[in-house]
């Protein structure tokens, strides 16, 4: 419990500063549509000529982006990667940091172990991560409210953050599994975001050439994409069931790698 | 009863040598010397110890408990002083001790407040803005807070000035004398001479010995200095029981372990100007430890 407070003490800062990130994001993102819709349907015609390779690049493909649901659809994987590389450098510095600021020989002779200290830490990290989804759940429902003309949008949203948060999970113990793993948990950070941006281009890929359509399981930014959870699709349970199998199995990656591992002191 | 039990620990990182078939044990209520020149592997055995790393072969108990599977319990009764002192930098000394005495089921507060005024510690700066000694001193009040019954202490007197080292001995003294036994690691050899009971000594990653302080200074060795009139024969002393002769002129010196009477007629036998017989300094007795394999 101490360790956990602790840890929430110390990243205190650090997610407020995420959290206004994410509203400010909002917010720019939203005054644009106000932009776009004033301008009506032809905002559409203007996007039909641009090429698709370039839409996918924006994430604007197959949205309709006269529309808020389809706007913030576009603006959702900008919020998404936002979120995800929060979790991803969360989840590996929380383990990290002790051997990084050397301070193991502090909390690892105190009389809990190893497991209860990465079971509050990563509490701690989903603590944050929960704050951040809530932060941006808030901001879009408050802005996107601001410009609706009467579109049912908030069960989507809400579909859109649960797929948010499976994915905030998945990179944060992505992130903590490579710094358990790691003989040097310091590189642990860099390398999951790493991982992170790799994913997300082949996401990209994925869209500007349909043949690798199969490699989609690969990247975790293909398996909540705005365009098929909202308007009604849902969460597919494929990649809700691929999702948690891959969350668990990193927590004990997380957990066994930690405890037989020497630490870097 | 033995409160560290170690046997046959070895820890191999890589290529890199750390210690090799490491046993010896400390018994309840002393003051145990770890001896050694630097990166001779005593802080990778008192890391061993308290499971920070674990040991390629070999074990090693703490309260008759082994030190890796009840790790956490063992670590209730332990105090830990690491070499060199990193804490929480945003954190003030007072919250940084608050945190620590949060891990022991007891309240520290009040043993907090008597370590920090003994120690002259400020408990309301920042960690950051701690000079080397300053940090060292939280060390000492964060390890010893929790009143533990074994108290482990890895090179603790760097950074401390006389006068604090001189009182952190006393502290020392006292918690031995309520009951803790300490395990005191360290390249300085007269501190050991001061406060332990009884030494190990290791080099490169091997116990080379463990003896009692008293049996150490004791007289094994005496230290000889002799000036003659005319210089000696190199090969006059050379016998069995002379160590480290060494003839400089009419000055030769050597340390003598064996039978005194031996000594006395070889050196009846030849025109002596000054003799001088000293016990030799731990520092020396070391350094023959030290010498003697390479």
């Amino acid at each position: 419990m101490n360790i956990y407070v602790k840890e929430l003490k110390s990243h205190r800062k650090s997610i407020i500063f995420w959290s206004i990130g994410v509203f400010l994001m909002v917010v720019s993102g939203m005054t644009k549509y106000d932009a776009y819709s004033s301008s009506g349907q032809s905002i559409n015609d203007l996007l039909k000529d641009m090429p698709r390779s370039l839409k996918a690049v924006f994430g604007m493909s197959d949205l309709d982006l006269s529309k808020v649901s389809g706007y913030y659809g576009m603006l959702f994987i900008y919020l998404l990667l936002m979120a995800t590389i929060h979790a991803a450098m969360l989840g590996a510095t929380i383990i990290a940091k002790e051997e990084r600021d050397k301070t193991s020989e502090f909390l690892f002779v105190k009389p809990v172990s190893r497991n209860a200290i990465i079971t509050a830490k990563l509490l701690a990290a989903l603590t944050n991560i929960i704050i951040f989804n809530l932060a941006t759940w808030i901001s879009s429902i408050a802005l996107i409210a601001k410009y609706n003309e009467g579109e049912a949008v908030n069960k989507d949203i809400a579909l859109l953050m649960a797929g948010m948060f499976i994915l905030q999970l998945l990179f944060m113990v992505i992130g903590s599994a490579l710094a358990a793993v790691k003989k040097r948990p310091k590189t642990a950070g860099s390398l999951a975001t790493g991982i992170l941006l790799v994913t997300y281009m082949l996401s990209i890929s994925i869209d500007l050439n349909e043949n690798i359509e199969g490699l989609k399981y690969l990247t975790p930014f293909k398996y909540f994409e705005a365009k098929n959870v909202m308007f009604g699709g849902g969460l597919d349970p494929v990649f809700v069931v691929l999702s948690v199998v891959l969350i668990a199995a990193l927590s004990a990656v997380t957990y066994v790698f930690y405890k037989k591992r020497d630490l870097n002191v | 009863m033995n409160v560290i039990e170690i046997n046959n620990l070895t820890k191999t990182y890589g290529k890199a040598r750390g210690i090799t078939n490491i046993s010896f044990n400390v018994e309840e209520g002393e003051i145990f010397g770890f001896i050694g020149p630097n990166g001779a592997g005593k802080s990778t055995t008192i890391r061993t110890l308290l499971s920070l790393i674990y040991p390629t072969s070999g074990s090693a108990s703490i309260f008759g408990k082994d030190c890796i599977q009840f790790a956490p319990e063992i670590k209730r009764e332990i105090g830990y002083l690491p070499s060199e002192v990193f804490y929480y930098d945003n954190m003030k000394v007072k919250d940084l001790l608050k945190y620590s005495a949060s891990f022991y089921k007891k309240d520290c507060s009040k043993r907090i407040k008597e370590l920090a005024e003994i120690m002259d510690l400020d408990l309301n700066k920042k960690i950051d803005d701690l000079s080397l000694g300053n940090k060292k001193k939280v060390g000492i009040v964060q390890g010893l807070l929790h009143e533990p019954k074994l108290i482990i202490l890895d090179e603790p007197t760097s950074g401390l000035d006389p006068l604090m080292q001189q009182k952190f001995f006393e502290l020392l003294e006292e918690e031995n004398k309520k009951g803790a036994t300490i395990l005191f690691s360290s390249h300085i050899l007269s501190e050991v001479q001061r406060l332990c009971n009884r030494v190990a000594i290791i080099k490169e990653g091997k116990i080379v010995t463990v003896e009692k302080i008293s049996t150490l200074k004791e007289n094994n060795y005496k230290k000889f200095k002799i000036e003659t009139k005319s210089p000696l024969n190199q090969n006059y002393f050379q016998m069995s029981g002379v160590n480290n002769l060494a003839v400089d002129g009419s000055i030769t010196s050597f340390l003598f372990r064996g039978d005194i009477n031996a000594i006395m007629k070889k050196i009846a036998d030849i025109e002596i100007a000054n003799l001088w017989i000293e016990e030799p300094d731990l520092e020396e007795i070391f350094l023959h430890y030290y010498e003697k394999e390479a």
